[in-house]
C-alpha cells in the first residue's frame, strides 16, 4: 500500500545536540499507528516537524509521493496534517465554539449558529464540553476535547495525537478509542504516541519506537508485547514490580495524624469531604477527572481557598489553618507538586538551578536577602544528583528537558522547602516508563523517611502500587478508603463512579 | 490569620463528622466475626456466676453459644445491668425501676431513665440518668429533642444515691476506677471522665454516638450504637423541620439514628445514594452501623471493629472482654458476636 506519508531520513538538532537522527517514518491511510519512546527520545519532535511546527534539519518528508515543507502548522493544516499537540493550543479567552472554528470564520459570523454547530459537532464525538464556556475555565481533559474535535472538524487526511489520553477518565478514553476507530474507517491516517503501553498495543495496527533520537523498532502490532516494547524503549529489561498488587506486608504503619480535613466545601467542587494523612505513609487518592480531588488538595496547600461560609476545618498537627498563600502553607511544611507542570510547575525559561534554587527562595524560612550563586550551584548539584536530573549541559533550560525530567525538577522544587506533607497531583502523567520508576522510588524514599505523602493519580496501577491506603473521591468528597491489599481495579472504579 | 478570630464570627460553625480513617478505618470485622447467639435485640453484657449474661428484652439470660438459658423475667424492657463485687446482679428497666439481687432499690426522684450501670472497686454503685424527661427507650425522641438533662450519681457503699455530674446529653456508659468515672455522653460524641465532680473531656469527636464501656486488660473497649451523618446533623440544624418531622411521621421513619436499618421501604435513606447496580455500597450514608473500639489506657483509640453500611450486625451496644475472648451485643443485628481479645 502507497503510505500517505513518508520521511525519508529525517533529522532535527537543536544548538547542536540531535534530537531526532535521520529516522525513516511511513504512514499508510486508514491506520493507527502508535508511536512509542521514553520521554526525549524525539516523538514530539518528530511529528512536530510533520506537522509544520518544527522545521526539520536534514532529510524530506513525502505527502503522497510529493515533497513538502510545511513553514508552519496552518500549511500543514491546509494540507490535511493537523497536530494535537500535548500542550493545547487554545485561544484561552475564547469560547469552546469560537476555538473550534477559528482560522475558518466566514465574513460575517452568526454567533448563535456557531454555538448550534458547534454543540451538534461536540455531541456527534460524545463529547460533554459546552460551546459556551470560556477554554480558561475548562479543566486539562476538557480542553483535550477541545483540541481533538477541533483536529476532527478541520477534515484532516492525518492527525497526529500526542499524549492524548493522559488528562482523559477511563470512559473518556473509551469514547476517544472510538472516535479514533471511525476516523479510521473514514480512511484518516493516525499518529498516536502515547506513554500507556497497552493502549498502544490495544489500539494501534502499527507501532514505531524510538530511542534516543533514532528508530529502534518498527512493525505490526502483532509483532510486540509489553516487555518487547519496553526493551526496546529503554534498551533495558526494566523490572515488572513497576505495578504490582501490594501484599500486607509491605504496607507501612500509620504515623502520628499530621493533617485531619473536616467537611470542607468549596463551592460545586468540594462538598464536604473529611479525611486524614497520617506520617510514614503514601495516602493515594483516585478520582475521576472533576471528582474535586485536586481541588481538596489545592485548599490544603492554600492553593485555592474553601468556602467563607461553613467551609470545613483543617488542621495541621491538632492546630487549625486556614491558608491565604501558597507560601503560609510552605511556612508549615506542606508543598504541592502540580499536576499541570507546564504552566504551574516551573520557570520553563530558566535553569533547572535557578529553577531549584526558586524553590528554597519560596521557601519562608529561606531570611537571606541575598542569592550567593554558589549556594544555588551547590544546591542544584545536590538535587540533581539525588533526583537523578539529566540535562544537556549545567545551563539547560527546563523547557529543553524530557517531560520526565521536568517532573524531577518540579518536585525538587518542592522538596527543597524541606516539607513534612508533600502532595504529588498526577506525578508521572506524560513520563516515560523509566522515569516512573525513578518518581515512584522518589515517592516511596519519601514516605520511608517519615514524611506524609499523598498521591493524587488517576492511573490505578499506580494508586494501587505506591499506596499505603487508598482514598477514593467522587463528585467533591472522599467517599471511600480501601486498603491495597484489598482493593482491585474494578472495586475503586465503583466507588468512584457510584 | 490575625482577623480569623474575628471572621470566624462570621463564616458560621461548621458542624463536622469526622472520617473512618486511621484507628478507626472501615473493615468488616463484625461482619466477618463468629457468631456466639443469635437472640432477639440483645443488650448489655455482664459477666455473672461464670456465666455470659445478656439481657434481651425483658428477660435475663445466661448465653453459652447456641444455647441460652432465662435466668430471670421483668415486667419492662431492661436498660442497664451491672455485677456487683459482692457477685449480686444489678437490673436497671425502662419503667424506672432497679434492683439488686433481685430486691428492689429505691431511687430519688430524678433517676427515671437508667442508661448504664457500673460498680466501682470499693464497691461503690455508679448510674447513668440518661434523660430527666425521657425514658431509655425513648432515646431517639431525646436525641431530636436536643435533649442535655442527662446525670451521672453514685451510691456509696451503705449510702445513698449522691448526684456527681448534671446536665449531660445522654450519659450511656460508665467506666469507674479508683479516683473517678469515666462516661460515654451520646449526643456530644466523646467521653468525658469525672472526678471529684469536675469534668474533664477524654475522648471528644466520634463519629458517632457512643454506648457502652468496658474494661479490657490494657484500656477499654467502646461501642458507638449508630453513625454520625450529615443528613441527621442538617435535620438537627434545623428546628422547624425537626419539630415537624416529630409532631407527623411515625418514629420508626424519622431522619434519626437508629440500631437498624433497610427493614421498609419508607425509610428515608435509600435508593442510588445506598444501592447501585444491585450493589450496597458500604461507603453509602447509613442511619445504623456497627463499631466497637478498642482504647489505650488513656481512651486514646487504637483499633475499631465494623459492620458498614451493607452490613447486617448494627447497633452494638455493649462489649465485653473475659478471657482473651470480646463478646459484642449488635443490638439492631440481633446477635452475639465473639472475637479473640486485642485483635
Amino acid at each position: 500500500m502507497q503510505p500517505i506519508v513518508r520521511m525519508e531520513r529525517i533529522t532535527k538538532d537543536y544548538r547542536g545536540v540531535p534530537a531526532v537522527r535521520a529516522v525513516d517514518f511511513d504512514l499508510r491511510a486508514g491506520e493507527i499507528h502508535a508511536l512509542l519512546g521514553e520521554n526525549g527520545a524525539g516523538k514530539s519532535t518528530l511529528t512536530k516537524m510533520l506537522a509544520g511546527a518544527v522545521q526539520p534539519s536534514g532529510g524530506r518528508i513525502l505527502l503522497e509521493g510529493a515533497e513538502v515543507s510545511f513553514a508552519t502548522p496552518n500549511a500543514a493544516l491546509e494540507a490535511g496534517v493537523a497536530m494535537v499537540f500535548q500542550e493545547t493550543s487554545l485561544v484561552p479567552s475564547m469560547t469552546v465554539a469560537q476555538n473550534l472554528y477559528l482560522g475558518s470564520e466566514k465574513f460575517l459570523n452568526r454567533l448563535r449558529g456557531t454555538y448550534i454547530s458547534a454543540q451538534q459537532f461536540l455531541q456527534s464525538l460524545n463529547f460533554a464540553v459546552d460551546p459556551l464556556a470560556m477554554v480558561e475555565t475548562l479543566g486539562a481533559a476538557k480542553r483535550q476535547m477541545v483540541e481533538i474535535a477541533r483536529a476532527v472538524h478541520h477534515n484532516a487526511r492525518v492527525i497526529i495525537f500526542d499524549e492524548p489520553t493522559a488528562s482523559l477518565t477511563p470512559e473518556e478514553k473509551r469514547h476517544f478509542f472510538a472516535l479514533l476507530q471511525r476516523l479510521k474507517a473514514r480512511g484518516v491516517a493516525i499518529v498516536f504516541i502515547s506513554h500507556a503501553l497497552e493502549e498502544a498495543l490495544q489500539i494501534a495496527d502499527r507501532i514505531t519506537i524510538l530511542r534516543d533520537g533514532e528508530r529502534v523498532a518498527q512493525g505490526p502490532t502483532a509483532d510486540f508485547d509489553r516487555d518487547k516494547i519496553i526493551a526496546a524503549m529503554v534498551g533495558r529489561t526494566l523490572s515488572n514490580a513497576l505495578y504490582t498488587q501490594r501484599d500486607a506486608s509491605t504496607l507501612r504503619k500509620a504515623g502520628r495524624k499530621i493533617l485531619s480535613v473536616q467537611d470542607i466545601s468549596q463551592g460545586r467542587m468540594v462538598r464536604n469531604t473529611s479525611f486524614s494523612v497520617f506520617q510514614g505513609q503514601i495516602t493515594g487518592v483516585f478520582g475521576l477527572i472533576g471528582s474535586g480531588r485536586t481541588e481538596t488538595f489545592k485548599i490544603v496547600a492554600g492553593v485555592t481557598k474553601r468556602d467563607f461560609l461553613r467551609g470545613g476545618i483543617v488542621e495541621l498537627d491538632d492546630r487549625p489553618v486556614r491558608y491565604l498563600t501558597p507560601a503560609a502553607a510552605v511556612a508549615d511544611g506542606i508543598v504541592y507538586v502540580t499536576e499541570d507542570r507546564k504552566t504551574e510547575g516551573f520557570f520553563d525559561t530558566m535553569s533547572v538551578a535557578e529553577n531549584l534554587f526558586g524553590g528554597l527562595l519560596a521557601a519562608p524560612r529561606h531570611k537571606s536577602m541575598l542569592v550567593r550563586m554558589s549556594e544555588m550551584r551547590s544546591l542544584a548539584a545536590d538535587w540533581s544528583a539525588r533526583l537523578n536530573i539529566r540535562a544537556i549541559n549545567d545551563n539547560a533550560r527546563v523547557v529543553e528537558l524530557s517531560g520526565g525530567n521536568q517532573q524531577k525538577v518540579v518536585i525538587g522544587k518542592g522538596l527543597v522547602q524541606k516539607p513534612r506533607l508533600v502532595i504529588f497531583d498526577e506525578p508521572t502523567r506524560g513520563v516515560d516508563v523509566a522515569a516512573i520508576a525513578e518518581i515512584h522510588k522518589i515517592i516511596n524514599d519519601l514516605a520511608d523517611a517519615g514524611l506524609a505523602v499523598v498521591v493524587i493519580s488517576s492511573y490505578l496501577p499506580e494508586v494501587l502500587n505506591l499506596s499505603d491506603r487508598i482514598l477514593v473521591c467522587r463528585q467533591g468528597r472522599i467517599v471511600e478508603e480501601l486498603s491495597p491489599v484489598e482493593a482491585s481495579e474494578e472495586k475503586i472504579m465503583y466507588a468512584a463512579v457510584h | 490569620m490575625i482577623l480569623d478570630p474575628i471572621l470566624d464570627l462570621f463564616r458560621g460553625k461548621a458542624i463536622t463528622i469526622p472520617p473512618l480513617d486511621g484507628a478507626f478505618s472501615a473493615n468488616a470485622a463484625l461482619d466477618e466475626a463468629d457468631v456466639h447467639a443469635m437472640l432477639p435485640a440483645p443488650d448489655n453484657l455482664v459477666w455473672h456466676d461464670g456465666h455470659l449474661t445478656c439481657s434481651s428484652g425483658a428477660a435475663v439470660l445466661w448465653v453459652a453459644g447456641a444455647k441460652s438459658h432465662k435466668v430471670a423475667q421483668f415486667p419492662a424492657e431492661i436498660t442497664a445491668m451491672a455485677v456487683s463485687p459482692k457477685g449480686h446482679l444489678a437490673v436497671a428497666t425502662d419503667d424506672g425501676h432497679l434492683t439488686e439481687g433481685g430486691i428492689p432499690v429505691p431511687l430519688p426522684g430524678d433517676i427515671t431513665c437508667v442508661t448504664a450501670l457500673a460498680y466501682g472497686v470499693d464497691g461503690a454503685l455508679w448510674l447513668a440518668n440518661g434523660s430527666a424527661h425521657h425514658p431509655a427507650s425513648g432515646w431517639v425522641v431525646d436525641l431530636m429533642g436536643k435533649g442535655a438533662s442527662g446525670s451521672v450519681w453514685r451510691r456509696a457503699p451503705g449510702g445513698g444515691f449522691a448526684r456527681e455530674v448534671g446536665g449531660l446529653a445522654w450519659p450511656n456508659g460508665l467506666l469507674p476506677d479508683a479516683s473517678g468515672v469515666t462516661i460515654s455522653e451520646s449526643w456530644r460524641h466523646r467521653l468525658i471522665r469525672c472526678e471529684g465532680g469536675r469534668v474533664t473531656p477524654v475522648l471528644s469527636h466520634l463519629p458517632g454516638y457512643p454506648a457502652r464501656l468496658s474494661p479490657a486488660p490494657d484500656g477499654a473497649w467502646l461501642t458507638l450504637f449508630a453513625p454520625r451523618n450529615r443528613l441527621i446533623e442538617f435535620v438537627l440544624q434545623d428546628t422547624h423541620y425537626r419539630r415537624d418531622m416529630m409532631a407527623e411521621v411515625p418514629r420508626d421513619f424519622w431522619i434519626a439514628p437508629a440500631l437498624t436499618s433497610g427493614q421498609s421501604f419508607l425509610e428515608p435513606l435509600q435508593c442510588g445514594g445506598i444501592r447501585t447496580m444491585g450493589i450496597h455500597k458500604a461507603w453509602s450514608p447509613s442511619r445504623s452501623y456497627g463499631l466497637v473500639v478498642r482504647l489505650n489506657k488513656e481512651f486514646a483509640p487504637m483499633a475499631s471493629l465494623h459492620s458498614r453500611a451493607n452490613g447486617r450486625r448494627h447497633g452494638v451496644t455493649s462489649a465485653i472482654e473475659v478471657d482473651g475472648r470480646v463478646y459484642i451485643a449488635a443490638k439492631g443485628g440481633g446477635v452475639i458476636l465473639t472475637v479473640a481479645g486485642g485483635r
